[in-house]
């Protein structure tokens, strides 16, 4: 090997590498004991006064019908929140189109659903057989051709009228997440697009909505958050979602506050997972629009691992890079 | 020799400002036309008019002897239906300063779509095309690389395989350079000039007057929205007649 002016030491220290004394910062730890002293008191009260019953959170935090809440609850974030993406997404392509009269009816729709409270909404579905009826007929407007006939009791019940009125609404804010997404996306890409020759539909399917995404991931995941929570005002209506399930329990036993924190764990669990989902899906989309794609935590652990290992033997260390591009 | 595109007077305004007043031109099959003028004189708003991303206010603009934009039935214009205007857009292939490639894409991806989903054509013969197009620009081993872990000069020669993948009658180049770091400007000269070489159609607007003198067969130097001055490119930018070609050459020199 060549003699290099500063060949990097193996393993020991370079001469250059400074080793000074760390600055003290007395005021820290100070901040830190008070800190610490105030959640331990927070943490002994929580833990042993006999009025947050955790006896009563055990036996019911795995039970029957809190279970069935909890599994109704995901169903209906997971279909209301499908319902909103596609209608959010039709609508945000509607409020761009060039005829007026259809940006205009995306306009209205958005003002409608977004200007009324959820709660109002909510209600209003589970009624709305008051409105049209036990057995109604939908026509073809103007010209009394029956399409079909509906029993209102059976369509718009329980789950239809839950889904209905949480996707419904949905609806109206991603429309405007999306319509966000669509203006992130830089003009010089529709005008590429449309010097291939491509119509305006392929240019929203394979070239804006692609790189909108990275715009309209995150606050779609703080909206299936949100959705997640909303679906507990279904329990206004009577609808067994987990909030009603634990309401039914301490109905009977009055055991009101370990059954919503039973709840509450529960939807804490719930949006922890989303959390970790929103994680990988921002990771996908962010593929070619970085070099390199910020490591899972599986990865950043795996990379703490090697480098505690190295530093203990001394070794060069060697943190392993994540991939880039799509590892599929 | 068939006429490939054909300006008469086109005139174009944005809001109250005209940008184009009165241009004339006939640019034959095979032929390269380049196109120099100080920024703002129109040489790009000209050139976005001719696959119709710009719609004209007046004249008559028209490629392979078909209105850009328009129907003549009769004595009347009709517009076209945005259907129309894409299948005339994907028979012009553009070039832009800014490449435009689609960041969410690879490089073959990128040259691929287009072929696929607006001509319909099989996936298989697109790629085989579409490699050996990627592989006449030199980009062989990138083909699987974003456009983000791709220099300047390779994204544009990407784009360039982009737009000749759609296997275009006529070549648009919205100064192509001028976006690069300096060394990065010759590969990409390089693969415009071998494509002049191949006898493709190209108008040029472009700041790199060496370009203009060894593959250009007319030079054109526009200002304030008309052509001052057109002519052979050597004998042009060795003896400009009109004094702001003369003014606009001792400054880019």
């Amino acid at each position: 090997m060549a003699v290099s002016e500063r060949a990097p030491s193996d393993g020991g220290i370079a001469p250059e590498d400074i080793r000074a004394v760390p600055a003290r910062h007395p005021r820290r730890w100070v901040a830190t004991i008070v800190i610490l002293y105030i959640v331990a008191g927070i943490i002994h009260f929580v833990a042993t006064s006999p009025n947050f019953q955790w006896g009563i959170f055990h036996q019911f935090f795995v039970f029957n019908s809190i279970i069935r809440g909890l599994g109704q609850t995901v169903l209906l974030t997971i279909v209301s929140m499908a319902i909103g993406i596609v209608l959010g997404i039709i609508l945000a392509v509607m409020r761009l189109s060039p005829a007026p009269i259809v940006s205009g009816v995306a306009w209205i729709y958005i003002w409608l659903f977004r200007g009324t409270p959820l709660l109002v909404q909510i209600i209003f579905w589970f009624n709305v057989q008051a409105l049209i009826g036990q057995n109604a007929t939908v026509t073809l407007p103007f010209t009394g051709l029956a399409l079909f006939h509906v029993n209102a009791n059976q369509l718009i019940a329980g789950f239809t009228a839950g889904i209905l009125a949480l996707g419904l609404n949905e609806g109206a804010y991603m429309a405007e997440i999306v319509r966000a997404g669509f203006l992130s996306v830089d003009e010089g890409q529709t005008e590429a697009a449309a010097s291939l020759g491509m119509s305006r539909l392929q240019t929203i399917r394979f070239i804006v909505l692609p790189q909108a995404m990275r715009v309209i991931v995150p606050p779609t995941g703080n909206e299936t958050i949100s959705m997640l929570k909303n679906s507990s005002l279904l329990s206004v209506v009577g609808y067994t979602e987990l909030l009603y399930s634990a309401q039914l329990i301490y109905s009977v036993n009055y055991k009101v506050i370990p059954l919503l924190i039973v709840a509450s764990v529960w939807y804490l669990v719930l949006t922890s997972v989303l959390t970790l989902g929103q994680f990988y899906v921002e990771r996908y989309y962010a593929r070619g629009s970085s070099r390199q794609l910020p490591p899972t935590p599986l990865q950043r652990l795996r990379a703490m691992w090697v480098r505690n290992l190295t530093a203990f033997h001394a070794t060069p260390p060697e943190v392993p890079t994540p991939p880039t591009g799509p590892n599929r | 020799m068939s006429v490939m595109v054909r300006a008469d007077g086109v005139r174009k305004r944005f809001a109250r400002l005209e940008v184009l007043r009165g241009i004339d031109l006939e640019v034959a099959q095979n032929q390269v036309v380049v196109i120099i003028g100080p920024s703002g004189s129109g040489k790009s708003t000209f050139l976005r008019c001719i696959n119709h991303l710009e719609k004209i206010d007046s004249g008559r603009l028209s490629v392979d002897g078909h209105l850009v934009g328009y129907e003549q039935r009769g004595d009347k214009l009709h517009e076209l239906h945005e259907r129309q205007v894409s299948a005339r857009r994907a028979e012009i292939g553009m070039v832009f300063q800014r490449f435009n490639l689609f960041p969410n894409m690879t490089a073959l991806e990128n040259v691929m779509l287009a072929p696929v989903q607006v001509k319909g054509e099989d996936k298989g013969v697109v790629r085989e095309r579409a490699l050996s197009l990627l592989d006449r620009v030199g980009l062989r081993e990138k083909v699987k690389g974003y456009p983000a872990q791709l220099s300047g000069g390779q994204q544009q020669r990407v784009a360039i395989a982009r737009a000749l993948c759609m296997q275009p009658k006529l070549m648009l180049f919205d100064e192509p350079t001028s976006a690069l770091d300096p060394e990065l400007v010759g590969e990409v000269l390089d693969v415009m000039k071998q494509l002049a070489r191949e006898g493709m159609t190209m108008v040029v607007v472009t700041h790199e007057i060496g370009f203009a003198r060894e593959v250009g067969d007319v030079l054109l130097f526009m200002d304030g929205g008309v052509i001052v001055e057109r002519g052979v490119p050597r004998e042009m930018i060795a003896n400009p007649q009109h004094p702001r070609t003369q003014d606009f050459l001792s400054k880019v020199l």
